[in-house]
C-alpha cells in the first residue's frame, strides 16, 4: 500500500510539473549532445568515468537529436532562460555561437577557474578554427578530417601499390580501375563531400574559399571558390560522376556501405569512418593522405565536427563543474581513450604523444594519418579554417548548385557562380545584423 | 493527422440521408448568417440559447489554444518583418525586406511550383489507389478485416521511420525496387534526375497517406443502402457500372472532403518524408514549402525569412480552404 | 452480394493482395534487416531472408534504447493526447452546434485556423510557453505595473508533453459534423422532459457519440505514438523521452559503427503497439466511421 500510493505521488508529480533536481548535494551540469548510436554510448562513458572521478558534480548528457535539433533545443531554451551549460554544436556553427552573446569563452572560464589546461597545445588547425583573437571559444571534442580509404586488394589488380598522392594521377589509376573490371566504381561520393573534396581541396592546396583570410579578418569577406582552383576539381568531379567513375550512394544508404562492400575502390572520408571500415567483412583496406594537384604544394587539412560551448546565464559553483568537466576532457589520458574507441583526432599533442609512445600507430598506422596531415606545413590564411556567418546556409546553398552540376543541369562554373552569389546575399545579411561585433 | 479527421463527418453527412446539417446549411437565410458573428450556419435548430455555459465549454479548447497556438503563433509571425539572431539579442526592424527577398528570389518561386505539382499529383494518385482498393474491399467477402488491417499498417508506422525505408527500396545502388525497374529498361536515378525525386517522393507521400483515404472510402460505401445496389442489380447493372452509377455519387461528399484533406496533408505534413527521402533534392527538385519552411527555420536558423514564408503559406492555404468550402457546399450533392 | 462475378472477385483479391504487399514490403526489409549482425547488413546487395539473429538485437535495442521506461511514456502521452482532444473536442463541438450566443462564429474559426501554421515555424515561442506557463499571467502582471515572478516550468512532465498537443480543429470539426446529423427530435423531447443541456449532452449525445470517439481514440492514438519533434525538444530528462526518441538515438549517424540491424530492430519494436491497435481495432474504426451517420 505505502508503495502504492509512493508510486502515485511519484506519478502525479511527474504528471504536472518538472522532475525535481535529483541529487541536492551536487551540483548539476546539463550536457546536450547530438552523438547517437554508438558514439553516444561512448558520450555516456566519459560521463560516467568523471562522474565517478569526483564526488562535487554530476554531469548529466542528454542526447537532443542531430546537430540541427540541438542547436535549435539549445536557442529555444536560452530564450526560455532554461539553457544547459554545456552543448555540442557543429563548426559550421561557429560564427553564429560566437556573436550570439549567449555563452562563455572557454579558455577564458577555464584561466578564471585556474585549470590546468595548455592551451599551446592543441593541435594547431584544431585551435585555429575555433580561436577569437588568439583564445579559444569553445572545447574542441570530436574533431576529425577527410583521408583516402582505399582497396588494397582492387588497386593491386589493377597493378597498382598504392593510390598516387595528386589528383592528375589519382584520376587515371580509378578510370584504370574501373576499366579493368577491378571495382565497379572508382570512388564512392560521402555526404559531406563539400567538406572533403571542396573545402578541403582548398585548405591542401592552398586556395582562397572567402576575402578576409576565409572571413577571419572581418564579416565583410566574400565567397570566391568560383575563381579558383576548385573550379577545375568540380570539373573533374563531375566528369567521374558521369562516366560513373565516382557513385553518389544517395537518401537510403550509406556512401560508406559502396566502399566497404567493395563496389567501389577508394572513398574520401572523415578519420571517423574507421569505425565503420574496420567492422566490414573480409574488407582489405588502407588509408592514406588526400591527394593534392601536383604543381601545387601540399598543406595542412582542415578540420569537422564539433566543439562544446558553455551558455551564459548560470551559477558560479555550476560553472565550476563546467570546467572541471571540460578540463577532463581536455586531459590527454581521456583523449587518447576517446581517440582510439571512435576514431575522432587526439586534440593535444600530449595524447598524440602519448598514442604514439604506447605504440598504438604500430598496430594501427592509419590511425595517424589524420594527425600526420592536420600538421603538414604551416597553417596559410587559406588553410587555418573557415569563419563564415550562416555557414550552414551557405554551404546548402553550394549543395544545392552542385547537385544541379552533378545532374548537368549547369557547367561547373555556373553552378560555383550561383553558389557565390547565393553565399554573399547571406554573408551580407550576416554582417548586418552583426555589425561591429567582429 | 491533423487536418484529416473532420472527412468521417462527410461519410456522416451523406450517411443520414438528406441530412439537417445539409439542410440548414442550404437555406439561404443560413449561409448570410454565417458571416455575422454567431449566425445560424451549422446550428442546430432545437438549440439552447444561453451565453455562459457554451462559453464555459469552449474555455478548455481556447484556453489551450491560447497558450500553446495563438501566443506563439503570433510571435512566431512578428519575426516575419525582422532580422534577427538565432538568440534573440540583436534584432532589427526590416519591414517588409524578408517578402521582398523571398518574392524576388529564384529558389522561392520554383519551390511554389514544385509544391503545386506535388500537392496535385499526390491527391491524384492516393485518392485512386485507395478508391481501386476501397471497391475491391467492398466486393470481397473472404478476409477483408484481414485486408482491411494490412492497408491500414502505414498508418502506424512513423513517418521518420517510413522515409527511411522508402529511400532504401529506391536507391539506384542497391534498393531492391531500383533493381527491378533497371531490369525493366528504366533509367532511375533519383539521387541526379529531378524528376525521378519528384515521383519518388510523391509516391512516398501517396503511400503514407492511402490507407487513410481507404478507410473512409471503406466506410462510405459499406453506408451505400444495399436497397440501392439491389434495385440497380435487379435492372441488369453490372457491378463496375453499379459503382459508377451508384455508389461513386453517393460517396461524393466523402470524395470532396478527402480532396480537401489530402491537399491539407500534401501541403503541411510531409515534411518529414520529404525529409528522409530526398531533402529537397535534387537541386531544390522536391523542395515544396513546407520543408522550405522547415529547412530554413529549422536547420539554418533564419527566422525572418521562414515566418515570412509561414505568413505566405497561410494566407494561401486560407485562401484556398475557403474556395474548397464553398465549392464543397455548391457542389456536392448531400441528398442522393 | 447479388450475383456471382467470378473474374471481378478473382480480381479484386489480387488487387488487394498486390496493394498489401506493397504496405508490407518495407516493412519486411525492416524484419530481414533487424535479424542480421551489423557485418552482414553491411554487404552488398543486402539480404533478403531473415537472418537467425532477432530476438538477440530485439534484446539489444531494447535494453541500450530504454525501449521499457520509453514505452511507458509515450503511452502515457499517447493516451493521453487521444483522451484530451477528444474531451476538449466533445466540448467545443457541443458548445457550437447547439447554443445560439455571440461569438459562435468567431469561436469556431479561431479553432479552425489553428490548422493553418506548421508547428516548425512556432517551436522557439511555443517552447517558452510551455517553460513557463505563467508567462502570459506575467506579461499582464506587469502591464498593471506588478513585477510578479511567476514560474511553472512543465518541461519533463507529462503535462507538458500532452498539453500543447490537444487542442484539435478536426476533432472539434468532426463531431460538430456528428451532432448535426443527429436527429432534432432528441434534443426536442429531452427539452419537453425537462432536461438542461447538459443532462441531454451527458445521457443522450455522449452515449450516441461512442462509436465516433473510439474510432478517433485510434486515430489520435497513433498520432499521439508518433509524434517527435515536440517531446524531443520538450523534455530534457532522458527518462522522460518517449519511444520514437529512443528509436531516433539508435539510427548510427555517419562518423559512427553503421548498426542498421539495430536500428531496424527498435523501429519494428516502436511500431508494435501503433500496429497491435490497428489490427486488433480496426473494425471498430470502420464502425465508428460508418455509424457516425445512424
Amino acid at each position: 500500500m505505502m508503495l502504492r500510493r509512493s508510486a502515485l505521488a511519484g506519478l502525479m508529480a511527474a504528471a504536472f510539473s518538472a522532475a525535481p533536481a535529483l541529487a541536492q548535494q551536487k551540483v548539476e551540469v546539463q550536457f546536450w549532445h547530438a552523438l547517437s548510436g554508438v558514439l553516444g554510448e561512448r558520450v555516456d562513458e566519459i560521463v560516467k568515468r568523471f562522474n565517478v572521478s569526483q564526488d562535487k558534480y554530476t554531469v548529466v548528457a542528454t542526447y537532443k537529436g542531430n546537430y540541427d535539433e540541438v542547436i535549435n533545443a539549445t536557442i529555444a531554451a536560452y530564450r526560455a532562460k532554461k539553457a544547459p551549460q554545456i552543448v555540442q554544436i557543429y563548426e559550421r556553427g561557429f560564427m553564429s555561437m560566437l556573436l550570439s552573446g549567449a555563452i562563455v569563452p572557454v579558455q577564458d572560464l577555464l584561466t578564471e577557474k585556474k585549470k590546468d589546461v595548455d592551451f599551446g597545445d592543441f593541435i594547431k588547425p584544431v585551435a585555429s578554427y575555433y580561436q577569437y583573437k588568439g583564445k579559444l571559444m569553445s572545447m574542441p571534442f570530436n574533431s576529425s578530417t577527410p583521408i583516402l580509404f582505399y582497396n588494397r586488394a582492387q588497386f593491386e589488380k589493377a597493378g597498382f601499390k598504392e593510390p598516387a598522392d595528386t589528383w592528375g594521377e589519382l584520376e587515371k589509376q580509378l578510370y584504370t580501375i574501373k576499366q579493368k573490371g577491378a571495382a565497379e566504381c572508382g570512388s564512392s561520393l560521402a555526404g559531406d563531400y563539400f567538406w572533403s573534396l571542396m573545402e578541403n581541396y582548398s585548405t591542401v592546396n592552398d586556395q582562397p574559399w572567402g576575402t578576409k583570410s576565409n572571413g577571419y579578418d572581418g564579416l565583410d569577406t566574400q565567397f570566391v571558390y568560383n575563381k579558383t582552383r576548385l573550379v577545375g576539381q568540380v570539373t573533374r568531379l563531375q566528369k567521374w560522376v558521369n562516366d560513373g567513375v565516382i557513385q553518389i550512394a544517395g537518401q537510403g544508404l550509406s556512401p560508406e556501405q559502396l566502399f566497404t562492400s567493395g563496389k567501389c575502390a577508394t572513398f574520401f572520408a572523415s578519420t571517423a569512418a574507421h569505425g565503420g571500415i574496420e567492422k566490414a567483412k573480409d574488407l582489405p583496406w588502407s588509408a592514406t593522405y588526400l591527394p593534392h594537384e601536383a604543381d601545387l604544394t601540399a598543406h595542412n587539412s582542415s578540420i569537422g565536427g564539433a566543439t562544446l560551448w558553455v551558455m551564459k546565464g548560470h551559477r558560479a559553483e555550476e560553472y565550476d563543474g563546467v570546467a572541471a568537466f571540460l578540463a577532463f576532457i581536455a586531459s590527454p589520458d581521456l583523449q587518447l581513450w576517446w581517440h582510439k574507441v571512435t576514431g575522432y583526432v587526439p586534440i593535444t599533442n600530449k595524447a598524440y604523444q602519448l598514442a604514439k609512445a604506447e605504440g598504438y600507430y604500430k598496430q594501427s598506422p592509419t590511425r595517424e594519418i589524420a594527425i600526420l596531415q592536420l600538421n603538414r606545413g604551416t597553417p596559410t590564411a587559406n588553410s587555418q579554417g573557415f569563419h563564415f556567418g550562416n555557414y550552414t546556409q551557405t554551404t546548402f546553398a553550394l549543395r544545392e548548385e552542385m547537385e544541379s552540376v552533378f545532374a548537368n543541369k549547369k557547367t561547373p562554373q555556373q553552378g560555383l557562380d550561383d553558389a557565390v552569389r547565393r553565399g554573399n546575399e547571406i554573408l551580407r545579411q550576416f554582417e548586418k545584423l552583426n555589425a561591429g561585433k567582429y | 493527422m491533423q487536418g484529416s479527421t473532420s472527412v468521417s463527418a462527410l461519410g456522416a453527412r451523406h450517411a443520414s440521408g438528406a441530412s439537417s446539417s445539409a439542410a440548414a446549411e442550404r437555406e439561404p437565410g443560413a449561409r448570410k448568417g454565417a458571416r455575422a458573428a454567431g449566425g445560424t450556419a451549422g446550428l442546430k435548430r432545437a438549440h439552447y440559447r444561453e451565453a455562459r455555459l457554451p462559453l464555459l465549454l469552449l474555455l478548455p479548447q481556447l484556453l489551450v489554444l491560447l497558450l500553446f497556438f495563438f501566443i506563439p503563433a503570433i510571435r512566431a509571425l512578428a519575426q516575419a518583418f525582422v532580422l534577427t539572431d538565432p538568440f534573440g539579442n540583436s534584432v532589427q526592424f526590416v519591414w517588409f525586406d524578408n517578402f521582398r527577398a523571398l518574392l524576388t528570389s529564384p529558389e522561392y518561386q520554383s519551390s511554389v511550383w514544385v509544391t503545386i505539382w506535388f500537392t496535385l499529383a499526390q491527391n491524384a494518385i492516393t485518392l485512386a489507389i485507395a478508391m481501386v482498393l476501397a471497391f475491391a474491399t467492398d466486393r470481397v467477402v473472404r478476409a477483408r478485416g484481414l485486408y482491411r488491417s494490412v492497408i491500414l499498417l502505414p498508418y502506424a508506422i512513423a513517418p521518420v521511420i517510413a522515409g527511411i525505408l522508402w529511400a532504401f527500396l529506391f536507391n539506384p545502388s542497391v534498393g531492391p525496387i531500383a533493381f527491378l525497374l533497371k531490369g525493366m529498361g528504366i533509367a532511375w536515378d533519383p539521387i541526379r534526375s529531378g524528376f525521378d525525386a519528384f515521383l519518388l517522393v510523391t509516391f512516398a507521400a501517396s503511400w503514407k497517406h492511402i490507407c487513410y483515404d481507404y478507410i473512409f472510402l471503406v466506410a462510405a460505401l459499406l453506408a451505400v443502402p444495399p436497397s440501392l445496389v439491389e434495385a440497380a442489380a435487379v435492372d441488369g447493372a453490372g457491378p463496375l457500372l453499379r459503382f459508377f452509377r451508384i455508389g461513386l455519387p453517393m460517396i461524393s461528399p466523402t470524395i470532396f472532403f478527402l480532396l480537401a484533406m489530402n491537399f491539407v496533408y500534401g501541403f503541411f505534413e510531409t515534411f518529414a518524408i520529404i525529409d528522409a527521402v530526398t531533402k529537397g533534392g535534387p537541386g531544390g527538385a522536391t523542395m515544396i514549402l513546407v520543408y522550405k519552411v522547415y529547412l530554413d527555420g529549422f536547420v539554418h536558423i533564419d527566422l525572418g525569412s521562414s515566418a515570412a514564408q509561414s505568413v505566405l503559406m497561410m494566407i494561401f492555404a486560407l485562401v484556398l480552404t475557403m474556395v474548397q468550402f464553398r465549392y464543397v457546399e455548391r457542389n456536392v450533392n448531400y441528398d442522393v | 452480394m447479388v450475383e456471382r462475378t467470378r473474374g471481378l472477385d478473382i480480381a479484386c483479391h489480387v488487387l488487394l493482395i498486390l496493394g498489401g504487399l506493397l504496405v508490407c514490403l518495407p516493412i519486411w526489409f525492416a524484419f530481414v534487416v533487424g535479424s542480421h549482425t551489423t557485418a552482414d547488413v553491411l554487404t552488398l546487395p543486402p539480404p533478403w531472408l531473415p537472418g537467425d539473429r532477432f530476438f538477440e538485437n530485439a534484446a539489444t535495442a531494447w535494453q541500450k534504447g530504454n525501449l521499457g521506461r520509453l514505452f511507458v511514456n509515450s503511452f502515457v502521452v499517447a493516451v493521453g493526447i487521444a483522451g484530451g482532444k477528444i474531451a476538449v473536442s466533445l466540448l467545443s463541438a457541443f458548445a457550437i452546434a447547439y447554443f445560439r450566443f455571440r461569438w459562435r462564429m468567431v469561436a469556431f474559426w479561431l479553432i479552425f485556423v489553428s490548422l493553418m501554421l506548421p508547428v516548425e515555424v512556432r517551436i522557439l515561442p511555443t517552447y517558452e510557453a510551455v517553460a513557463n506557463v505563467a508567462l502570459p499571467l506575467q506579461w499582464l502582471a506587469g502591464l498593471a505595473g506588478l513585477s510578479v515572478a511567476l514560474d511553472w516550468n512543465m518541461m519533463n512532465s507529462y503535462g507538458g508533453l500532452i498539453l500543447p498537443l490537444i487542442a484539435s480543429a478536426t476533432a472539434t470539426f468532426l463531431f460538430r459534423q456528428f451532432f448535426l446529423t443527429v436527429p432534432e427530435e432528441l434534443c426536442e423531447a429531452a427539452r419537453i422532459d425537462g432536461a438542461g443541456a447538459l443532462r441531454f449532452f451527458r445521457s443522450i449525445l455522449l452515449p450516441l457519440s461512442v462509436p465516433n470517439m473510439v474510432a478517433l481514440a485510434i486515430i489520435l492514438f497513433l498520432y499521439g505514438w508518433n509524434q517527435y519533434l515536440w517531446p524531443l525538444l520538450f523534455t530534457t530528462d532522458k527518462s522522460m523521452a518517449t519511444a520514437v526518441i529512443g528509436l531516433k538515438s539508435l539510427i548510427p549517424q555517419s562518423d559512427s559503427e553503421p548498426a542498421w540491424n539495430i536500428a531496424m530492430n527498435a523501429a519494428l519494436l516502436v511500431m508494435l503497439p501503433p500496429v497491435a491497435v490497428v489490427m486488433v481495432l480496426q473494425r471498430w474504426l470502420v464502425k465508428g466511421l460508418v455509424d457516425a451517420g445512424k
